[in-house]
């Protein structure tokens, strides 16, 4: 290559541009352009160019060809190419509302299955704060072992026992009913108690299964509304644009056509 | 390790369909994208993508690595893609009547697209493919090749069948074109706006 570089060889320019070109030459330009403003300022602009293309990118799209073998009886093997892969549903993302949906059949699976299992939530809340008091509703809820089994009905069997002294004591203060009377009492009040706390926490359930679909409800029409915004943008921008393009397009035509 | 292009064609040259599938995944992006480019509609870019590959599968067994696989699908994509310019050439220009409003028509005709994609796409490519739009095919085309495959002078040559200067020369022209349709939209970037200030 020559070691003398002509000004205005855009050819070379080029290749210095691109950096395909032999040292030599790129030394040659690279001295010119330290006195040639013109070509110092052709290669900036070119650059610039360049820097502008790097923004344009095809828009992404699911491509996943493959050659199948087809199963006609064909002499030797047919081959297709087909469109996007067939997407097996699981591999597909999932809509907004599905997950939003799945997500509220989870959580309120998951609570069901803490109110079957039973646990061992210290004092359960007052009645007027069951709406308001997710430090109970949210806690973690860990697997129950036979430990925890033994020690719950240790714990109500002193409460059981406890209780029935006290009912003892009365009895004898009053000389009222006989001992097994007074177990069955407890253990009455005992299940009153069970149900009392089932309901209350299926209520609790409820008000929460409501009120997280509330919520995703809410943010859907968000959603919706900033959607719809954005479409009205755009399709006024686009709008005018094809109306542009389409009267330049008449235009040119009826231009045509009258120089024929 | 990763499999060279040159092994996978061979597999695929002794029936391993598999190995060609695995030659379309590393590829099919690449050559969506300069049929995209080339052609600048997104469902007839994919069409051309899945013929492209087709046809290089159909004649896979007349390749004989003379070229690079590469090199060999971008010039079956190529062909593709000038056929498909052809075609649009002879098709015959209906003027819009007034009252009928195209988005409407193109609505009906054409799958809609999402907001993300949609947004995306103008923000960041819009201007330049509006760009790009202005300049003759064999010059988008090298440009294409050059800026977005990186492919040398020579390959660019190769591929469209024309002495490597006439590259340089295409490659010129079109970038000066660019320029001045950027510049008149005020779309120079601007640290090149203050070097050419510096230079003037």
């Amino acid at each position: 290559m020559s070691e003398t570089f002509q000004c205005g060889d855009n050819a070379a320019l080029v290749g210095y541009l691109y950096d395909e070109c032999e040292l030599d030459e790129r030394r040659a330009i690279d001295a010119h352009l330290s006195v040639c403003g013109a070509c110092a300022a052709e290669v900036a602009a070119l650059r610039s160019t360049r820097l502008s293309l790097s923004s344009w990118a095809p828009p992404e799209t699911e491509l996943g060809f493959a050659i199948v073998r087809a199963q006609a009886s064909g002499p030797g093997p047919q081959t297709e190419a087909r469109g996007p892969a067939p997407w097996v549903w699981w591999r597909q993302p999932l809509p907004a509302w599905a997950q939003a949906a799945a997500a509220v059949v989870l959580f309120g699976a998951g609570l069901a299955l803490g109110i079957t299992q039973g646990t061992d939530t210290p004092a359960a809340p007052a009645e007027g704060t069951v709406a308001s008091a997710p430090a109970a509703a949210t806690a973690p809820v860990r697997a129950v072992s036979a430990d925890d089994l033994a020690a719950l009905e240790r714990r109500l069997r002193a409460e059981m026992a406890q209780m029935r002294t006290v009912s003892a004591t009365n009895a004898s203060a009053a000389s009222a009913a006989p001992a097994e009377g007074s177990d069955g009492q407890v253990l009455a009040r005992v299940r009153a108690l069970i149900e009392e706390s089932e309901q209350r926490q299926q209520r609790e359930l409820a008000l929460r299964v409501t009120q997280v679909m509330r919520d995703v409800d809410t943010q859907r029409r968000m959603d919706l509304a900033q959607i719809q915004g954005s479409f009205r943008q755009i399709e006024g921008v686009t709008g005018a644009q094809v109306r542009e393009q389409r009267d330049m397009l008449n235009y040119l035509i009826r231009a045509s056509q009258q120089a024929r | 390790m990763t499999v060279s292009d040159e092994e996978l064609v061979s597999r695929s040259q002794g029936g391993d369909v598999d190995s060609f599938n695995q030659l379309i995944l590393r590829w099919e992006r690449p050559i969506y994208a300069l049929a995209y480019r080339v052609i600048g509609r997104e469902e007839d870019a994919r069409d051309v993508c899945q013929e492209a590959f087709l046809r290089a599968y159909r004649a896979l067994p007349g390749f004989k690595g003379q070229a690079k696989f590469s090199s060999w699908l971008y010039r079956i994509a190529l062909n593709l893609c000038r056929d498909w310019i052809r075609r649009q050439r002879r098709a015959p220009v209906v003027e819009i009547p007034e009252g009928v409003d195209p988005t409407e028509l193109a609505a009906q005709t054409e799958p809609a697209e999402s907001i993300e994609d949609l947004v995306a796409r103008q923000e960041l490519s819009g201007i330049v493919e509006e760009a790009m739009k202005v300049l003759p095919e064999e010059q988008r085309t090298a440009i294409i090749l050059k800026e977005y495959h990186g492919l040398t002078f020579q390959e660019i040559a190769d591929l469209q069948g024309v002495p490597l200067s006439t590259v340089k020369t295409r490659l010129y022209q079109g970038l000066s074109v660019l320029r001045r349709h950027l510049e008149k939209n005020g779309r120079m970037a601007p640290q090149s706006r203050n070097a050419l200030k510096a230079f003037r």
